[in-house]
């Protein structure tokens, strides 16, 4: 736990040396799995820009090897020009790096063409699994068309994942503190039974237009990021399920995993953290460290 | 004439535990597998004819040649199409029933949610993503148009598709939507009441 502690404190640091604008030793950890999460980013905005922007900053020191989308990454019309404008200049920087960006499908998106679009990474499907590493495996979802055949299909996926680590990712949010939309019951009452039953361990949303960590329900760690384009300022209400909530800026996640601990930390496109932790996986006793 | 709507569509509420989509039995059911059948054996030979995707998907450019292509080779195939081909009058029947049931109020928060799902941000009728979508067979649907989220309460109720055809809607009214086309193969005008 020390060392974890250790680690964190590294990352942090070296995020806000970041931010402001110095050089800094990057994490010491380099055999972890690392990757960024961004959400709701396909405006072609300024905000937009600039998170992709704080996203190359940040993986000087912080290797990422690839990137969830969680939907809504092209929002207007999904014509060749606009996965130029709201896709291709702004993460650039990371393409031509090579960094894979892995989608999911948001209610914003055209599902042919962007399944079909290579830099998307989906294979031609609208749902689909991963497994960078051993002990790792992510599932991509497509919660505007939650069929039976989507159901089945995850069902035999996470039963057949050997995997330690489950991480499930999709647009719309089955836990959220939204005044816009709220906590979707409505995929949470099909949804949910699912992801207990297979010991999914954390589960990424977007949609809602802030960042928000959800306090554990029923052993899943649950995290909204749906602000990497789009900001809906003072969204986030009261309901009692926010661990932290963040909507006063564009934000994106950067995660580490290694043996039973993933940490996460969030940052704005100012490179400001504004929430940063550890969950910690264990069969019976999951529990997210406190942020510092 | 409410039972028998009511009996057609329990052949098809299958929970998702359930292995597999049950094998229906109605003739008016029968005959609308039937019709989506051919509906995807005309497009396949549309596929055929239609200029292939670069094999380096990476170009935005190929993939809608290729989408438009498709959907012009299924408007000629199909140029005498019309309202209810696919969507009869009986299996429209079913339809409106299922999702009468699944959006009733009486299914609490649940139903609620799952109307706000279909009707709300996202729907191309919807005030805050408004599009102007010619509703008719054959149509294209607009590239700046998004779709609507369909729960997954209604999927489970309605009779499974094919891979590439989808329910959704517009408005109130359900559409039959060919994926890879980009195209609207049939409606069931005011599916929500």
């Amino acid at each position: 736990m020390q060392k974890h502690s250790a680690s964190l404190i590294a990352i942090i640091l070296v995020t806000a040396l970041i931010g402001h604008g110095q050089t800094a030793k990057p994490p010491i950890k380099t055999d972890s799995l690392k990757f960024a999460v961004i959400g709701d980013n396909g405006t072609g905005s300024k905000e937009e820009y600039q998170i992709a922007e704080q996203m190359v900053r940040a993986r000087q020191q912080y290797p990422f090897a690839f990137v969830l989308m969680l939907g809504d990454n092209l929002y207007g019309s999904d014509s060749p020009k606009e996965f130029v404008k709201k896709f291709e200049k702004p993460y650039k920087g990371l393409l031509d790096l090579g960094i894979k960006f892995y989608a999911a499908l948001g209610n914003h998106d055209d599902p042919a063409r962007q399944i079909s679009y290579e830099k998307f990474n989906m294979g031609g499907k609208k749902y689909y699994t991963f497994k960078p590493r051993n002990g790792v495996r992510f599932f991509a979802l497509d919660s505007n068309y939650m069929d039976r055949k989507q159901l089945e299909w995850l069902e035999t996926e996470l039963k057949n994942s050997g995997s330690e680590w489950k991480i499930v990712y999709f647009h719309h949010p089955i836990y959220s503190s939204g005044e816009k939309h709220g906590s979707n019951v409505e995929l949470r009452s099909t949804l949910e039974p699912v992801l207990v039953k297979y010991g999914v361990d954390v589960v990424l949303a977007g949609h809602e237009h802030f960042y928000e960590r959800i306090k554990p329900q029923k052993g899943i760690h649950y995290f909204i990021l749906g602000s990497s384009g789009k900001l809906r300022r003072g969204n986030i209400g009261t309901t009692g399920l926010t661990a932290k909530g963040f909507d006063q800026d564009n934000a994106f996640m950067l995660a580490d995993i290694e043996g039973d601990r993933m940490s996460f930390q969030v940052m704005t496109r100012s490179g400001k953290t504004v929430d940063a932790g550890n969950i910690t996986r264990a069969e019976k006793t999951r529990q997210v460290a406190a942020p510092r | 004439m409410f039972l028998q709507v009511v009996v057609l569509a329990a052949a098809f509420a299958v929970s998702p535990q359930q292995s597999g989509p049950a094998k229906t039995t109605n003739p008016a059911m029968v005959e609308f597998e039937d019709r989506l059948k051919d509906y995807l054996k005309l497009r396949k030979k549309a596929e055929a004819a239609a200029p292939p995707m670069n094999k380096k998907k990476d170009d935005p450019q190929s993939i809608v040649a290729h989408e438009r292509a498709l959907s012009s080779a299924i408007r000629a195939w199909r140029m005498n199409a019309a309202e209810g081909d696919i969507f009869t009058p009986a299996v429209q029947k079913v339809l409106v029933a299922a999702i009468a049931r699944e959006l009733s109020p009486k299914r609490g928060t649940r139903g609620r949610t799952a109307r706000e799902m279909i009707l709300g941000e996202g729907n191309p009728r919807h005030p805050e993503s408004k599009s102007r979508i010619v509703l008719a067979v054959n149509a294209k649907y607009p590239d700046h148009a998004p779709l609507s989220t369909v729960p997954p309460s209604v999927l489970l109720k309605l009779p499974q598709l094919p891979e590439g055809l989808e329910y959704r809607f517009v408005g109130r009214h359900l559409i039959l939507f060919d994926l890879k086309a980009n195209l609207i193969v049939d409606i069931v005008r005011n599916a929500i009441r």
